[in-house]
């Protein structure tokens, strides 16, 4: 087990196999007969309390009630198991039988469960209790047909999640039976969920086997129930003799309901629970004359404090965009290009982040001014693209009120004016039927029109500055194509800096003025984007250029690759980043960090850039 | 662009899917028309592209090749044997002489089983094919797709990258020594470096294994750099089928066209795209009639809405189809 299960679980655990050891090594433990009336022989007084000789006491019989509660473990744990055994079996063979085959079968079994778990279960067990002498034949039957509808429930719904995945496809495609890919590519992926799902289970079998007791519905011989039951009459004076047995009752449900709970979590781990904390280190870069740049980033440097250790996306990065102005920054995925972009805004997910040097938009300061002022700044000044448009927006309200909210927000706008602002700005971004537009949700629209309304919302208030994450990498080409050329529109007219951020060279190629190449936390080479196409510097930036499938090249040209994969952000390497993939690797990249070259205009950290040494070194 | 028709197809096709069409149940009642009387095929030894938008239909040609889908009419041959016939155990024979990769490479794998078993799986299925000792096999093929090495196998798929996935999806789809691979989207979730890993180890794969392949993607510089031939397909039809080189420096089918012109930074000569389509892609619940790019194509006239356009000869092995290509 990889992750961590608390110490919780693990007590718990210890609980089950106490409870599990003492159940079956009974008669060869020193423990009393629980039948054995004790009081009779002087060995024990009725009501005895607990005490170091006696643990638990005696009870109304002057009976060892440490002995009763062992032996009423047993019906319970023989009870869970057969029924957790049998419903388990039959509720998951049903349940991935009617996710996978789906059908007639499928419906059939949903309307059985359905009914099923619509039918009062209570009712059912007091009838067949009452009808038919309790016994533990009788309980295991009733009880594991009230079980299997609930596994089932469960293991359809992940088999049904399972099989829309494509390693079942690639099994049917090799020529496996159904009967295979239900025993080896199905059954252990809902294992552990069965499995989670069997301990609550299990709980609620000895929940109910107790519930029973007080009906005087009980199995032959001592049960948990019967002895809460019957202590009751006596809870005033003597409350340890039912207590006692449901503490322990008690525990070991807990106990079955934590470890299901536990397992749960390795199915479908939660968020850890990281508290979100913001720090701020060092002093900002104060800002030179006559230098009016809306975005201005000094050795911006940010770190995550997580559980796996410290871990750098961005590293020193020195940024800067004029009004009307665009700025790509390419990358590939983990090299902090997002991360960036979450560093101007200071929006990460819950993680303890720490930002070092200066961010400046359009004057503010956004690491160190009041919480009040770099809001505003944000609401305001800043506009925000993401990927998709679909999770951007909120899939239950119409996109109207979605354009019209930050306005009136921010904008101190009538939502009369707002509103009229909102067509305005719809028809701006290209959405030809805009008054219905504005009544719709977002499911309504396709991905590229949704594209169209975050860019929409994005301008609401007139921002400077346009912070654009991958804006088109979920949309088709000649969708993308439209937006590029939407974008590109707007930031001119509305002399608006706009930030792009994309793993697509070719994006950034027709739609920025200057570009910044990043690699494992760092930007390798940053200027002109014309300049930087047409003599790149950075061997990274050359690598990439070339591992690009030219439309200018005939088919099957072999591709320039570039071997391995990044270095961990985690304790990255010293000297150059890219040296354990670079073709021109030189002893001295190893062990010296690169001092950034070239000029202010483009600059690059590379000890052997392309200009000085055009031929491969080696 | 109706792209119905034959015209395209060849005398000595290794593969052919005939008049393919697929429709899957739509919300109330409606029928979704995914794919709509499309023809194609592959010689063996042959890369055909298939290139277009979301919803054009290229992924659910693919999967009704492989019968994943069972194709509503139409058939798929296969060394002349019709695989549109068959069913059960005769299917999954017939089946394993073509392998599919997909998109996510990590969906791709099951996550409670070792490589070794996951590359194994058609071995334990089928038996070996060469009668050469299983181990040998596995070897042979992890080297050749790049992940030689003694405890590979052992792993799980999460401790591997993306890229490393695929070559692993890869080596399952060889095992069973495959004629035909189908690759629908296997470089799309891959940083560019990777998928230039990936592409080439596809180019040297085809070679060492005479694979015959069907190549989907929506990435039109990719589909140039690995295909011998190219088909464009819109909205369940077929545009253009033509050889790579022909198809990218004369694009045709006007959808070709705005496609080729949409590629950010491309230097072809082409007039900007936002002057080749126009609107929004229609819904394939309810298509257009005739010519189904009608409604978005800047030289369509009444004759497109009626009549839909049969693929026809403009050049030698370049078909489009049409009702206007030479305004273009």
């Amino acid at each position: 087990m990889r992750k961590r299960l608390g110490i919780l679980f693990w007590i718990a655990v210890l609980w089950i196999v106490l409870v599990v050891f003492l159940a079956i090594f009974r008669d060869s433990l020193p423990i009393a007969d629980p039948v054995a009336r004790l009081a009779r022989s002087g060995e024990c007084e009725r009501f005895e309390r607990p005490s170091w000789s006696r643990w638990f006491g005696c009870d109304n019989a002057g009976r060892d009630i440490f002995a009763r509660s062992v032996e009423g473990a047993r019906p319970a744990l023989v009870l869970g198991v057969v029924v957790t055994g049998i419903a388990g079996t039959i509720g998951t063979l049903v349940g991935v039988i009617s996710g996978y085959i789906r059908g007639l079968f499928d419906t059939v079994m949903t309307t059985i469960v359905d009914i099923s778990l619509a039918f009062p279960a209570l009712v059912l067990l007091i009838a067949v209790s009452v009808a038919f002498e309790p016994s533990l034949r009788v309980f295991v039957i009733v009880f594991s047909i009230l079980g299997i509808p609930g596994y089932a429930r469960i293991v359809r719904g992940a088999t049904f999640a399972l099989a829309e995945r494509e390693f079942v496809d690639a099994s049917e495609s090799m020529g496996a039976t159904r009967a295979r890919i239900v025993r080896r590519e199905l059954l252990p992926n809902v294992a552990l969920p069965v499995l989670s799902f069997a301990f609550i289970g299990f709980a609620l079998v000895i929940i109910a086997e107790g519930g029973l007791a007080f009906l005087n519905l009980s199995l032959d011989g001592i049960t948990w129930g019967k002895e809460i039951s019957e202590g009751r009459h006596f809870i005033v004076d003597h409350p340890h003799v039912s207590l006692i047995p449901s503490t322990v009752m008690f525990l070991t449900i807990l106990a079955f309901n934590l470890v299901g709970d536990g397992l749960r979590s390795l199915v479908a781990p939660r968020e850890v629970a990281t508290a979100r904390r913001l720090h701020i280190e060092g002093t900002p870069e104060p800002r030179s004359e006559g230098d009016d740049a809306v975005l201005r980033i000094v050795d911006l440097s940010t770190k995550l404090h997580t559980p796996g250790g410290l871990v750098e996306p961005v590293d020193q990065v020195s940024l800067s965009l004029a009004p009307g102005e665009a700025l790509g920054i390419v990358g590939e995925s983990g090299s902090g290009k997002t991360m960036i972009l979450r560093s101007i805004v200071g929006a990460f997910p819950l993680a303890d982040v720490t930002r070092a040097g200066t961010v400046e938009v359009d004057g503010v300061d956004m690491l160190r001014s009041a919480d009040t002022v770099s809001r505003r700044t944000l609401g305001t000044n800043i506009g925000m693209v993401s990927q998709n448009p679909l999770t951007a927006l909120n899939p239950v309200r119409r996109v109207g009120d979605q354009v019209i909210e930050p306005m009136i927000v921010h904008g101190d706008l009538s939502r009369a004016d707002a509103r009229e602002r909102a067509l305005e700005l719809l028809q701006q971004v290209g959405i030809p039927a805009a008054e219905r537009c504005l009544r719709e949700y977002p499911h309504q629209l396709s991905g590229g029109m949704r594209q169209r309304v975050t860019i929409a919302i994005a301008l609401a208030n007139e921002p400077k500055l346009l912070l654009a994450d991958e804006p088109t990498s979920a949309l088709d080409v000649t969708v993308q194509d439209q937006i590029l050329r939407l974008l590109d529109g707007l930031r001119r007219e509305r002399g608006m800096g706009m930030v792009l951020v994309t793993h697509d060279l070719a994006v950034v190629k027709g739609f920025t003025d200057n570009v910044a190449i990043v690699y494992a936390g760092q930007v390798v080479e940053y200027g002109p984007t014309a300049e930087i196409f047409a003599n790149p510097q950075h061997r990274y930036t050359v690598a990439l250029m070339n591992s690009m499938p030219d439309l200018n090249l005939p088919s099957h040209s072999e591709l320039t690759t570039i071997e391995g994969a990044p270095p961990s952000l985690i304790d990255p390497p010293s000297g150059c980043r890219f040296a354990e993939r670079c073709p021109a690797v030189q002893d001295k990249c190893r062990t010296d960090d690169p001092v950034r070259a070239g000029t202010d205009v483009h600059s690059y950290s590379c000890w052997f850039p392309m200009s000085e040494h055009p031929v491969e070194v080696s | 662009m109706a792209g119905t028709g034959d015209a395209h197809l060849r005398e000595d096709a290794h593969l052919v899917a005939r008049d393919l069409v697929v429709e899957f149940s739509g919300p109330n009642k409606t029928v979704v028309h995914a794919v709509s009387g499309v023809s194609f095929d592959l010689i063996a030894g042959e890369t055909l592209g298939v290139v277009g938008e979301s919803g054009c239909g290229k992924t659910t040609s693919g999967r009704a090749v492989m019968q994943l889908e069972r194709p509503t009419s139409g058939e798929v041959t296969l060394r002349g044997q019709r695989l549109t016939d068959l069913q059960g155990t005769d299917l999954r024979r017939a089946r394993r002489a073509m392998q599919m990769i997909f998109q996510d490479p990590i969906s791709s794998l099951n996550p409670s089983r070792r490589v070794k078993d996951i590359v194994r799986e058609g071995i334990e299925i089928w038996g070996d094919p060469d009668g050469a000792s299983t181990s040998d096999r596995i070897d042979e093929i992890m080297e050749a797709v790049g992940l030689g090495g003694d405890d590979v196998g052992e792993r799980r798929p999460h401790e591997f990258s993306g890229g490393q996935c695929q070559r692993i999806c890869i080596a399952r789809a060889l095992v069973l020594d495959p004629e035909v691979l189908i690759l629908d989207e296997p470089v799309s979730a891959l940083d560019v470096s990777v998928q230039a890993q990936i592409l080439n180890l596809l180019d040297k794969l085809k070679e060492q294994f005479q694979l015959t392949i069907m190549f989907i993607s929506h990435d039109l510089a990719v589909v140039k750099n690995v295909s011998d031939r190219v088909m464009v397909m819109y909205l369940g039809k077929v545009c253009e089928v033509a050889g790579t080189d022909a198809l990218y420096a004369k694009p045709t089918h006007p959808y070709s066209r705005a496609l080729l012109a949409s590629i950010p930074g491309h230097e072809l000569d082409l007039p900007p795209a936002s002057e080749l389509i126009s609107g929004e892609l229609p819904s394939p619940i309810d298509p257009p009639s005739g010519c189904r790019f009608r409604t978005r194509c800047p030289h369509a006239t009444a004759k497109c809405a009626t009549e839909e356009p049969v693929l026809r000869a403009v050049a030698e092995d370049h078909y489009v189809a049409c009702h206007h290509p030479g305004s273009v």
